[in-house]
C-alpha cells in the first residue's frame, strides 16, 4: 500500500455486511439453541457485536425495545471493575433493572473478545427468561418493590477463564420455578457470545485490524451522515406530547408520560424529565430502557431501513430524570417496564407527526393486553397456565388504513394461540374470536380494529389474571383522524353477575364462566369525511364499520 | 416404441425439454419458445429439436407453475369460504404476528377471500372430535345458493377440529353437491391438510380453492393435446415435495403442485449426490434476477411439512427453497458516501442496464459484463445480446460518484454481492446446525456457475460442481425423481399416555392408504415403499422434529418409548446443539410417505475421446482489480479428463462458468464440471 487514503468503499461495504452477518449468526445460534418459546418464538432477545469502546458493530433484529441497550452492560461493568477486569475466556451475566433498564427476567450475557492479547470488542446478548423466582409464576402483576420480582444480579462472571462456573448456574437454577429451561437458556446465551467472539476473530484475521478499524470509522461516519441529514430535514422547533397509563397496577391514579422533542439543526433532544415520579406499582423502568425506547421511536422515523451501528443515534440526546417512572431507582418495581415504553414510542411519533406527516402513523392499541388463566385440569389432575398477549388495532397513516388485529410492538413476531391448540391443551372453550367492529379510529385512512376473544371455562375452578391498559389514553388519531375505542374486559357479560375489569390478579372462576376480552383499535389518519365513499362501503360490506357509523361519522349512506 | 424419458419445463419465455435417450444412452436438451395460445406446440417444437415426438416417449414428467402464476398474478377463482360460527375471522386475523419489527406501516398480506365472502356456519366439535352442536345444514344450503347466484368459482370449507372428525365437512360437501352439482369445485380442509391449527389449515384450503381449478383445466388441456399428438403413457407432474404423481391424481390434489417450480433443481441435486457419491450439497440456483438456495443432506432433499407463500401458510410437504436477495438484478448505488448493493432489484423489467430495457442503474449482471465474466453474445443461449457499453456507462456513473475506477467498482460490486450471498448461506446453515465445510456447492441457473467459486471461497467449501445443462437442471432433476404420496394427521398425546396399539393401527391405516394411492399411480405393491415418521417435541416446546420410524408396527414393539425418546434426543442434539434426555416428550403428528420408483435413467458415462485437449481462445477478464488473459472454452469442446486452470471461462448455451485464478476445473466421466482451489 502506498498512498494514505481512507478505506475504499468496497472493502468498507464488505466489512459492514460482515459485521451485520456476524450479528445474524449470533442471533441464529441463540434462537436455535434456546429452550423457551419466549426466545425462539417471541424473539424476546437481542444480540450485538461491540468494539472495544462499546460501540455497536452489528446488531440483529430482536425485540425493538432492546435497541442500542446492550452496550450499557459492558460499559457499566467496566466502570465497576475497570478495563483490567476484562480477561480472555470470561463471560459475564447481569439483570439488575436499575442498570440494564429492563425487568429482572431479561438476562444479559456478554464477554470480551481478545486478539493477540489486545481487547478488540465484546459480544453480548439479552434474552427473556421464563421465571427468575418472583413472588408469582413468570412475574407479578402487583409487585410493590423489586425484591418481589426475582433474583437480582449485578455484573458477575458465569464463565471464568473459559471454564463455566457451576456455582453460578446452580444459583440461577435454584432461583427459577423452571430451572431446567433457565440453565438451558443460559447455555444458549453463552453459545451465542462464543459465536460472536469467533466471528469477530475471523473477521479481524481475514481483513486485518487496521482495515477493520478504518472500515468501522467509515461505517459509523456514513450512518451518522445519513441520520444527520434526516434530522436536519425536520423543521426546527419544540414539539410536545403526553399521555397516561390507566394506573400502576396497584393504585388507581393515571401515570403520565410527558415529553418534548426538540429539533435544532441536525440534533434531536427528547426530554422525558416531566414524566411522573416513580410509581408503587410495577410500571417503572430504568433509565437505560427509556433511552432505548426513544431510540426505537427515532429509528422508526429517521432510519428504519439500515441495521443500527455505533454511528447511529449520534444526533439523539435523551434526558431522563432520576427517580421518575422512566428513571427508576431502588426499590421501585419494574416488572411491567414496557407498558410505559409502548406509550412513549407512540408519543414521540405523535409529537413529530405534524412535521413528519409521511412517516408518522396514528397510535396503536398500545400494550400487550395479557390474560392469564390457571387452575388444575380435572381431566388429568395436572396444573395448567394459559398466558397470552392479545392482538389489537394499529394506527393508520397517510396512504393506508392501519392493520386490524396485530400484535403490539414489544411482543416481536409473536403468533396468537390457535383455538384448536388452546382447547386441546386447556380445559376451556373459545366461543368467539373476531374483529371488534368500529373499534378503530375513523379517518380518511381508518385505524385498524381490535378484536374480541371470548373464553368459556370448562373445569370446576380456575383463576384469572389480567393486564389490560390504555383505557384512559386510547389510541389517538392524527391529522383529523379519530381516536380508537379503548379495551374492555367483561366477566359473564349480560348476566346478573357481570363484572368489568382491566387489571386483576387471582379472580376466582368456575365452570361456565365467560371472559370476554376486547382490545382497542388503532388511531385514524385524516378527516373521516374525506374518505373515499367506496372504501367506506367496502368496510361496511366487510363488517369492519357499521352502517350507522358509515352514516354518522363518514357521511356515507 | 418408447425411446425417450422426457421432462418438460414450460416457462414464461422458453419451453425446455431434457430427454434421456434409452437407445443411445445419452441425455439431450431441447429448447423452443413457449407458445401461450397452445402450450403443446412449444413442447412439440422442443421435442423436435432433439429428434423426438410424443409417440416416442416412454415416460414423461412435467413441472407446472400454472397454479403459482395464478396466485402471483391474483387471477385465481373467486372463493366463498365456509367457517365455524365464532371463528370466521381467523383467516383474516392470521395469527396477528408481525414479520417486520421496525415497521409502523406494517400490513399483513391481503387475504385471498374478503371478509364479506366468509360465511359462518353453526355446528361445533370439541377437542376430542365430539359434537357439541349439530351442523346447520340450512346455512350451508343458503351459502350454496349464494355461491351460484353471485358466480363464485370455488367453495372452501374449513371447520374447527375437522382434522379429528371430518363428519361436518363431509356433510357440508354432500349438501353443496346436492345444490350445485359439480359446477363449483369444493375444497375441504381435512383433505387438504389433516393437521391442527385452524388458520394454517384454512389458508391451505383457500389456496387450494383459489388455484386448483386453474391447474386442473390446464392439465386436462395439456394431457389431451399430448395424447392427441400421440402420447401413449401417462403424463406425470412434479409436486412441491420433490416427488411426482400422475396428472390424474394431480388433478385431485392440485395444491401439491403449487411450489414445484424450483424443486426440480433440488431433486437434480439429490440425483447428483447419488451419481457422484457426495451426500451433502448446497444447491444454488442463480438467474438474472434471482438467487435460491436449497440443501441436500445425507442424500435426501431438505423437506419441511409447512411452507409460506407471500406470507400465507401452507401445510404440505415442501422442499425448502430459500430465496436470498436478488442475485444478478441487485442494484448498486451510493448512500451517505458508501457503496450499497441491493436489496433493491432491477427485476426482469427494466432489468440490468445491459438489457437495454430502460434500466440505468448498474446491477451485478452489468458488473460481470464489464469484467468480461459474461459472454455478451451467449447470454441466455444467444437469445439475448447484452449491451456492454450500456453496462459500462451505468457502472462509470456510479464510479464517478464514489470516486472509484469503473473496473475497480465493477469487481467491487461482485465482491460485495458474493460476500452477502455467502453470509446468507452461512446463516442458513447455522440455523440448520450444518457445517458448510462438509458440503459441496452445486451451481446452476444461468448465473450460478459464474459466482460459485467466489461463494465457495467465502464459505470454505472445498468443491464446486457444475452439472450438465445448468440452465435446464430443473428439467433434468425431474427425470430423476420417484412417485411420492404424503399422508399426515394430527396425533396429539404425551408419550407417557400413548396407546401403542392405537398408534400402530393408525400407521397401518395410513400405510394401506399409501399403498392404494401408489397402486393408482401404477406402482405394484412389491415396488411400493412406505416410510413413517412422527412429529415430536419436548413438552412445552412449540416446534417439532420429524423422527423416522422403522415401520408401521414399531410402536407395538417392546421398549418403544425408550427407543423413540433416545432417537428424538439424538436428533435434537444434532439439530439444536443440545438435548434433554429424560424430559417428557409429546407426539403431535403422524406422517407416512409412499414412494414408488418408476425406474430412472442410468448415469451416462461419456467416453473420453483422444486425450483431453480442447480448442480455446484467450480473452481479457478482470480478477483482483486487473485484466488477466483468461482461457475461454466452449463446454461442448471439453471432454472427460479435460483440465482447465484458472483464470478461465467456460461458455455454453445456458450458462457461463467462471474459473478464478488459483482454481482448477476438471471434467468427470459424466461430463460434470468440478472446481477446486488448487
Amino acid at each position: 500500500m502506498t498512498a494514505v487514503r481512507t478505506l475504499d468503499p468496497i472493502t468498507t461495504e464488505i466489512v459492514r455486511s460482515a459485521f451485520s452477518a456476524a450479528a445474524d449468526e449470533m442471533n441464529a445460534t441463540l434462537i436455535r439453541s434456546a429452550y423457551t418459546p419466549i426466545i425462539y418464538e417471541m424473539k424476546d432477545c437481542s444480540v450485538a457485536l461491540l468494539d472495544a469502546d462499546h460501540r455497536v458493530l452489528g446488531q440483529s433484529a430482536g425485540l425493538p425495545i432492546f435497541l442500542g441497550n446492550l452496550e450499557i452492560c459492558t460499559r457499566l461493568t467496566e466502570e465497576m471493575y475497570g478495563r483490567e477486569g476484562w480477561q480472555p475466556g470470561d463471560v459475564w451475566i447481569m439483570n439488575d433493572s436499575y442498570l440494564t433498564g429492563t425487568h429482572l427476567n431479561d438476562m444479559t450475557v456478554f464477554g470480551p473478545i481478545f486478539v493477540d492479547d489486545e481487547l478488540v470488542g465484546f459480544a453480548a446478548c439479552r434474552a427473556h427468561w421464563l421465571d427468575v423466582g418472583a413472588k408469582d409464576p413468570g412475574g407479578p402483576m402487583d409487585s410493590t418493590e423489586i425484591y418481589q420480582e426475582g433474583i437480582r444480579l449485578g455484573p458477575m462472571k458465569v464463565v471464568d477463564g473459559g471454564v463455566q462456573r457451576r456455582d453460578v448456574a446452580d444459583l440461577l437454577g435454584r432461583n427459577s420455578r423452571f430451572s431446567y429451561p433457565a440453565v438451558g437458556d443460559l447455555g444458549a446465551q453463552i453459545a451465542c457470545v462464543r459465536t460472536g467472539q469467533r466471528r469477530l476473530e475471523a473477521i479481524i484475521a481475514k481483513y486485518g485490524k487496521e482495515t477493520i478499524d478504518a472500515a468501522r470509522d467509515e461505517i459509523f461516519a456514513q450512518t451518522e451522515r445519513f441520520e444527520r441529514a434526516a434530522v436536519a430535514a425536520i423543521p426546527d422547533g419544540v414539539y410536545r406530547a403526553e399521555g397516561s397509563l390507566d394506573n400502576d397496577g396497584n393504585g388507581t391514579d393515571p401515570c403520565w408520560v410527558r415529553l418534548t422533542v426538540e429539533i435544532r439543526g441536525d440534533e434531536m433532544t427528547i426530554d422525558l424529565t416531566e414524566t411522573d415520579d416513580a410509581k408503587h406499582g410495577p410500571v417503572n423502568c430504568g433509565e437505560a430502557q427509556a433511552i432505548s425506547a426513544c431510540r426505537v421511536a427515532y429509528k422508526l422515523l429517521i432510519n428504519p431501513g439500515n441495521p443500527p451501528n455505533g454511528g447511529a443515534f449520534r444526533p439523539l440526546t435523551v434526558e431522563v430524570r432520576r427517580g421518575s417512572m422512566l428513571g427508576a431507582e431502588e426499590p421501585y418495581p419494574c416488572q411491567w417496564y414496557f407498558t410505559p415504553l409502548g406509550l412513549l414510542i407512540d408519543l414521540v411519533v405523535k409529537a413529530l407527526a405534524d412535521v413528519l406527516p409521511d412517516q408518522a402513523a396514528g397510535a396503536s392499541y398500545g400494550d400487550s393486553m395479557v390474560i392469564g388463566i390457571t387452575g388444575i385440569d380435572h381431566r388429568n389432575g395436572r396444573p395448567w397456565l394459559d398466558l397470552e398477549p392479545t392482538v389489537g388495532g394499529w394506527g393508520a397513516w397517510r396512504g393506508s388504513d392501519g392493520e386490524d388485529g396485530l400484535i403490539n410492538n414489544v411482543n416481536g413476531s409473536l403468533k396468537d394461540l390457535p383455538i384448536e391448540v388452546l382447547e386441546t391443551k386447556f380445559p376451556m372453550r373459545m366461543t368467539e374470536y373476531a374483529f371488534r367492529t368500529d373499534s378503530g379510529g375513523a379517518g380518511r385512512w381508518r385505524g385498524g380494529n381490535g378484536i374480541v376473544r371470548e373464553y368459556t371455562i370448562d373445569c370446576p375452578e380456575a383463576q384469572l389474571f389480567l393486564w389490560f391498559e390504555r383505557s384512559v389514553t386510547p389510541a389517538w388519531g392524527l391529522a383529523g383522524g379519530g381516536d380508537a375505542t379503548p379495551p374492555v374486559v367483561v366477566v359473564n357479560p349480560n348476566t346478573g353477575h357481570e363484572r368489568r375489569m382491566l387489571k386483576a390478579s387471582r379472580v376466582a372462576l368456575v365452570r361456565g364462566d365467560v371472559i370476554r376480552t376486547m382490545t382497542g383499535g388503532g388511531g385514524g389518519f385524516g378527516e373521516p369525511r374525506e374518505r373515499d365513499p367506496e372504501d367506506v362501503r367496502r368496510d361496511v360490506r366487510n363488517r369492519h364499520v357499521t352502517p350507522e357509523a358509515a352514516r354518522d361519522v363518514y357521511g356515507v349512506e | 416404441m418408447s425411446r425417450f424419458r422426457v421432462s418438460m419445463d414450460i416457462g414464461g419465455t422458453f419451453t425446455d425439454v431434457v430427454a434421456y435417450d434409452e437407445e443411445a444412452g445419452t441425455y439431450v436438451a431441447g429448447k423452443s419458445s413457449t407458445t401461450p395460445h397452445d402450450l403443446t406446440e412449444g413442447v412439440l417444437d422442443a421435442l423436435a429439436t432433439i429428434d423426438s415426438h410424443p409417440e416416442l416417449c416412454g415416460f414423461t414428467v412435467h413441472g407446472t407453475t400454472q397454479g403459482l402464476n395464478a396466485f402471483l398474478q391474483r387471477r385465481g377463482e373467486r372463493v366463498l369460504l365456509l367457517a365455524t360460527a365464532g371463528a370466521g375471522d381467523v383467516y383474516h386475523i392470521a395469527r396477528g404476528n408481525r414479520t417486520r419489527l421496525y415497521d409502523i406501516h406494517f400490513r399483513k398480506p391481503t387475504p385471498l377471500v374478503p371478509r364479506a365472502d366468509i360465511v359462518e356456519i353453526g355446528g361445533r366439535l370439541n377437542y376430542a372430535g365430539e359434537e357439541l352442536e349439530p351442523l346447520d345444514v340450512d346455512a350451508i344450503r343458503a351459502a350454496a345458493h349464494r355461491a351460484r347466484e353471485e358466480g363464485f368459482g370455488a367453495v372452501a370449507v374449513a371447520f374447527l377440529f375437522s382434522f379429528l372428525e371430518p363428519a361436518h365437512e363431509l356433510e357440508a360437501e354432500r349438501v353443496l353437491l346436492e345444490e350445485l352439482g359439480d359446477a363449483i369445485p369444493v375444497s375441504l380442509s381435512h383433505r387438504i391438510a389433516r393437521e391442527w391449527r385452524e388458520y394454517e389449515r384454512t389458508s391451505s384450503t383457500v389456496l387450494d380453492a383459489y388455484t386448483s381449478p386453474v391447474v386442473r383445466r390446464y392439465l386436462d388441456r395439456l394431457e389431451a393435446a399430448l395424447q392427441q399428438k400421440g402420447l401413449r403413457v401417462p403424463l406425470h407432474v412434479m409436486q412441491s415435495s420433490g416427488g411426482i404423481v400422475t396428472a390424474q391424481s394431480a388433478r385431485q390434489l392440485s395444491l401439491q403442485t403449487l411450489l414445484s417450480g424450483p424443486v426440480g433443481g433440488t431433486m437434480g441435486g439429490v440425483a447428483l449426490a447419488r451419481m457422484l457419491d457426495r451426500p451433502n450439497l448446497i444447491c444454488i440456483d442463480m438467474g438474472g434476477t434471482s438467487f435460491d438456495v436449497s440443501l441436500v443432506v445425507d442424500g435426501r432433499p431438505d423437506v419441511s411439512t409447512e411452507a409460506s407463500l407471500e406470507g400465507f401458510p401452507l401445510l404440505m410437504s415442501v422442499v425448502n427453497i430459500h430465496t436470498v436477495g436478488a442475485g444478478g438484478g441487485s442494484i448498486a448505488h451510493a448512500e451517505a458516501g458508501g457503496l450499497r448493493v441491493g436489496p433493491e432489484s432491477a427485476g426482469a423489467d427494466p432489468g440490468p442496464a445491459c438489457y437495454r430495457r430502460g434500466g440505468t442503474q448498474p446491477t451485478v449482471t452489468d458488473a460481470n459484463l464489464v469484467l468480461g465474466r459474461v459472454d455478451p453474445a451467449w447470454f441466455a443461449g444467444g437469445q439475448m445480446t447484452l449491451d456492454v457499453e450500456a453496462a459500462r456507462r451505468a457502472v462509470a456513473t456510479l464510479a464517478d460518484e464514489l470516486n472509484l475506477d469503473p473496473v475497480e467498482l465493477a469487481e467491487g460490486i461482485c465482491d460485495v454481492i458474493n460476500a452477502k450471498m455467502a453470509q446468507a448461506i452461512r446463516t442458513l446453515t447455522v440455523e440448520k446446525g450444518i457445517e458448510p465445510r462438509e458440503f459441496a456447492l452445486v451451481a446452476f441457473g444461468g448465473a450460478g456457475p459464474m459466482h460459485a467459486a467466489f461463494l465457495a471461497q467465502e464459505l470454505d467449501v472445498p468443491e464446486v460442481i457444475v452439472p450438465r445443462f445448468p440452465g435446464a437442471f430443473s428439467a433434468w432433476g425431474m427425470l430423476e425423481t420417484a412417485i411420492r404420496k404424503d399422508f399426515a394427521r394430527s396425533y396429539f398425546t404425551p408419550l407417557a399416555d400413548l396407546h401403542h396399539e392405537d398408534l400402530a393401527a393408525v400407521l397401518a391405516g395410513q400405510e394401506r392408504e399409501a399403498v392404494e394411492a401408489l397402486a393408482e399411480e401404477g406402482i405394484s405393491e412389491s415396488a411400493a415403499r412406505v416410510e413413517h415418521a412422527l412429529d415430536i417435541r419436548y413438552v412445552g416446546q412449540e416446534y417439532t422434529l420429524t423422527i423416522p420410524l422403522e415401520g408401521a408396527d414399531e410402536p407395538a414393539a417392546d421398549g418403544f418409548p425408550e427407543t423413540l425418546s433416545s432417537r428424538f434426543d439424538a436428533a435434537h442434539e444434532t439439530r439444536f446443539g443440545h438435548a434433554n434426555p429424560g424430559a417428557p416428550i409429546e407426539l403431535v403428528a403422524v406422517r407416512s410417505t409412499g414412494l414408488g420408483d418408476l425406474g430412472r435413467a442410468e448415469p451416462q458415462r461419456l467416453g473420453s475421446r483422444d486425450g483431453a485437449g480442447y480448442p480455446s481462445e484467450e480473452q481479457a477478464i478482470v480478477f483482483g482489480r486487473r485484466e488477466r488473459s483468461a482461457r475461454v472454452a466452449r463446454r461442448d469442446d471439453l471432454q472427460p479428463g479435460s483440465v482447465v486452470e484458472g483464470p478461465a471461462m467456460i461458455v455454453e448455451a445456458t450458462a457461463t462458468t467462471v474459473v478464478p485464478p488459483g482454481w482448477t476445473l476438471r471434467v468427470d466421466e459424466f461430463g460434470t464440471l468440478t472446481m477446486e482451489l488448487s
